[in-house]
């Protein structure tokens, strides 16, 4: 048994219902209330997505998962494949499974992977990543004049799209927070 | 912290301060250390002691509110106060919302409601924010604020209808099966309704339907066992004239048409002592010098106003450790 104060991100939670993997967390204390913890979670057997309030006095099943550093390989019709860097081990996960993550996995990169009796359950990719613009529209004259915080789309290598200050330029690094998906600052 | 973020910090303090004085506000300056704090049964007083120079010691501790203090003062004939300054809570989380010793804007006005006390803090946001530069501010609040009442929201966000649940823990347990919230014997009725009102309606409250942009909403009229210091709604005395505030995913205020009445207010203070007490929590004596003000207070409404928080919607920043000068964790 464990406390709900112990929950983070790709732990794993049993109850009648099976095995649940939190993809998000956050304490909360209402005005006036106890303490609780706000969880989104996924059932790893259905694959249905629930949001879920404990109390943090409750107690509740945390079951034991393995935390493997692993590197994606390839994505082909079956998901995406990664490979286990210390037993040379291969895993593959559904596009679902991974989710919005996927538009970050490039060949090669190195991510902790969750897993539970070999099934892996969760990506976790490097909180930042530089990638190289490949296409940045040319700043009109006048643009720049009205205020320093205006954006504009531009793409990355993968194809991926973000917003991104007006001095960017094709060519360029740039370093993209994998979590909200945003620009950070430029590759240094 | 970066200059601009203190720059803008310090700002939103004197504009908050050029509001009330400008209606006729008094600035009173409570103490932080007090005998008795506040006792609600989830807030943690900071503890400490106070000795004179000739060895006599008394028991202190720093204020989670100006609260008790302030109604003393409305007591004095006062009508118009505010109170701005740190405040301290021990044992909470040290996460992107919460710092142990954050800044808290408080005010009372005698002879109004709980709508003109959702009325004028909607007009300090708006005012506080037009006066201050805030070019990163993507949450700057503009549209008008919306009020929902919690069975409004309850009905809006979760679809469930909350009248008939009132008081009615089975029922409740019932409902909170049916969304798939875990259940414990433990449970009363409020944290029931907390798993239900966390996990389905307050992350969607600050915004508006398709959660692109802020919509700032106040919440009112709690059900009565969620009234702290709070007064039934004399139209229907199962709720309580309470307000709070949420902008996009922060709730900046907490909010009360204050109740006078000492001798409800003794019976929810031995009430919070009880649920202190079994929830094996120390237990202190009731401020008999408050208790004394409160018959005095008069009609009164006021409201509790988180400054860290409003500057982090004007920073455009989601962490509280952005707009303080120096985070928790630089300081411990």
């Amino acid at each position: 048994m464990a406390s709900p104060n112990e929950i983070k991100k790709n732990v794993v939670i049993q109850d009648a219902q099976g095995l649940w993997v939190v993809s998000e967390f956050q304490h909360v204390n209402p005005g006036k209330g106890g303490s609780f913890v706000r969880t989104r979670m996924k059932n790893i057997q259905s694959g249905k997505v629930l949001e879920r309030t404990f109390k943090s006095a409750e107690t509740i099943d945390l079951v034991a998962v393995d935390h493997r550093r692993m590197q994606f390989l390839y994505k082909d019709q079956s998901g995406y494949t990664f490979m286990d860097n210390e037993n040379y081990e291969q895993a593959t996960m559904s596009e679902e499974d991974v989710g919005e993550q996927g538009k970050y996995l490039r060949e090669g990169l190195e991510v902790h992977i969750t897993a539970y009796e070999g099934k892996p359950l969760a990506v976790e990719l490097p909180k930042k990543m530089a990638f190289k613009v490949i296409e940045a529209p040319e700043v009109v004259a006048g643009n720049t004049a009205s205020g320093g915080n205006m954006t504009k789309e531009v793409t990355l290598e993968g194809d991926l799209k973000i917003r991104a200050p007006m001095f960017i330029k094709a060519g360029e690094e740039i370093i993209v927070n994998t979590e909200t998906g945003e620009y950070v600052e430029r590759a240094k | 912290m970066s200059l601009p973020r203190l720059k803008l910090r310090s700002q939103v303090v004197k504009r908050m301060r050029q509001f009330f004085d400008e209606r006729g506000y008094l600035e009173v300056q409570t103490p932080r250390l007090v005998g008795l704090p506040g006792q609600e049964p989830y807030l943690e007083p900071m503890w400490s002691s106070v000795r004179e120079q000739d060895g006599a010691t008394y028991k202190a501790a720093l204020i989670s509110s100006p609260e008790y203090a302030m109604k003393r003062l409305l007591g004095n004939d006062l009508d118009k106060i505010y109170d701005l300054g740190p405040c301290f809570r021990n044992e909470e989380p040290w996460d992107v919302t919460h710092d142990p010793e954050f800044l808290m804007l408080e005010w009372y006005r005698k002879q109004i409601g709980i709508q003109a006390l959702m009325d004028e803090t909607e007009e300090l946001v708006r005012f506080v924010s037009s006066q201050v530069e805030a070019p990163q501010a993507p949450y700057l609040p503009i549209g008008p604020f919306r009020r929902l009442t919690v069975s409004e929201a309850m009905k809006l966000y979760a679809n469930m209808d909350l009248l008939p649940l009132l008081g009615d823990r089975e029922k409740m347990s019932e409902v909170c099966r049916l969304h798939e919230q875990s259940v414990q014997e433990t449970d009363t009725w409020d944290d029931l309704f907390f798993k239900l009102f966390l996990s389905e309606v307050e992350p969607y409250l600050g915004w508006n339907q398709d959660h692109s942009k802020c919509q700032p909403t106040f919440l009112w009229n709690y059900p009565l066992s969620m009234a702290a210091l709070a007064k039934a709604n004399s139209i229907d005395e199962r709720f309580a004239l309470r307000a709070e505030l949420y902008i996009g995913d922060l709730e900046l205020s907490d909010g009360f048409a204050e109740l006078t009445d000492s001798v409800e207010q003794r019976k929810r203070f031995q009430e919070e002592q009880a649920l202190r007490r079994s929830l094996g929590k120390e237990v202190w004596p009731i401020d008999e010098r408050f208790m004394e003000a409160l018959p005095r207070m008069g009609n009164a409404a006021g409201m509790a106003f988180g400054v860290d928080r409003l500057v982090m919607l004007l920073a455009g920043t989601d962490s509280i450790s952005d707009v303080m000068p120096i985070p928790v964790r630089k300081r411990f």
